[in-house]
């Protein structure tokens, strides 16, 4: 059984679908009876959710048009 | 021939680099929001942002011809991007702002504090604005070595491995960097999203009543 030190370690890498496949169960297995560990993978998905849908938004009331002026290529 | 709007980045950069300055166009509307607030990430301010958007764009357009399209076109403008801002970023600050905004302590191993589940709905609970002003201030609270690395990775969704070049640093110190980035954001963000102490009490009510 891994520990909740290994688990932290790995979360990044576990969001990532980046482990081995062995690894990668031996987390889950932690995840299914540690429910610190169960918030804190589910808390780091949850805010990489949240930038990718909200970080960027509309640019500020005439960026735009200045860029391409200043490009010059309208 | 494909229409500008539905021509892949590719095909858009071999029109430029034949003279079809118009195509360039269609990149800039297609790439511009996501490299501004990538930039606004690491300079804080309109003015200078917009500056900056604009001189990326402008090499962008004199070099087209170098680029030879081993990497995308978007990490290649990213590049771009972040070269400019931290250039601008030097300029301004002085050795006494920079040494405040690196981490203390960075092989330390990050020990989150905040164990409350969120509310299911964060989205529902904010308005856009609101939310959006709440993330750009949570990377703002991030030292510019994780910021940099948490833009490009979560916010420009490069790999590690084209982080890692855009950063020239290596592919471990992008993990490293991103997985202490993604924790302080989520521990930043926590206090504005746990669930409230009146709703965890009823989970736990309802937790009780289920195990009986």
């Amino acid at each position: 059984m891994i520990t909740c030190e290994e688990v932290l370690r790995e979360i990044s890498n576990y969001l990532d679908e980046g482990l081995t496949s062995e690894l990668r169960a031996q987390v889950q297995e932690h995840l299914r009876i540690c429910r610190n560990c169960k918030v804190l993978v589910n808390t780091a998905r949850k805010t990489l959710t949240l930038v990718a849908d909200h970080f960027v938004m509309e640019l500020p009331h005439g960026v735009s048009g200045r860029l391409i002026e200043r490009l010059g290529i309208r | 021939m494909v229409s500008a709007d539905n021509a892949s980045d590719q095909e858009l950069v071999r029109r430029v680099q034949q003279g079809e300055n118009e195509a360039f166009a269609t990149l800039v509307h297609r790439h511009e929001r996501s490299v501004y607030w990538m930039i606004h990430g690491i300079l804080q301010n309109q003015a200078d942002s917009e500056e900056i958007l604009q001189e990326t764009f402008l090499k962008a357009l004199q070099h087209i011809r170098e680029f030879r399209g081993e990497s995308q076109f978007r990490t290649w403008l990213v590049q771009i991007a972040i070269n400019e801002a931290r250039m601008r970023r030097r300029k301004y600050r002085t050795s006494l702002h920079d040494s405040l905004d690196e981490e203390r302590d960075p092989d330390s191993p990050f020990r989150p504090r905040e164990l409350t589940d969120w509310r299911p709905n964060p989205e529902a609970a904010f308005a856009r604005e609101e939310l959006t002003a709440l993330l750009h201030r949570a990377t703002r609270s991030l030292p510019k070595n994780y910021r940099e690395v948490f833009l490009l990775r979560d916010v420009q969704h490069l790999s590690n491995e084209e982080a890692a070049s855009v950063l020239q640093i290596s592919v471990p110190a992008v993990k490293t960097r991103v997985l202490r980035a993604r924790l302080m954001m989520r521990e930043f963000l926590a206090p504005h999203l746990k669930l409230r102490w009146r709703d965890r009490f009823l989970a736990r009510v309802q937790r009780r009543g289920r195990s009986t």
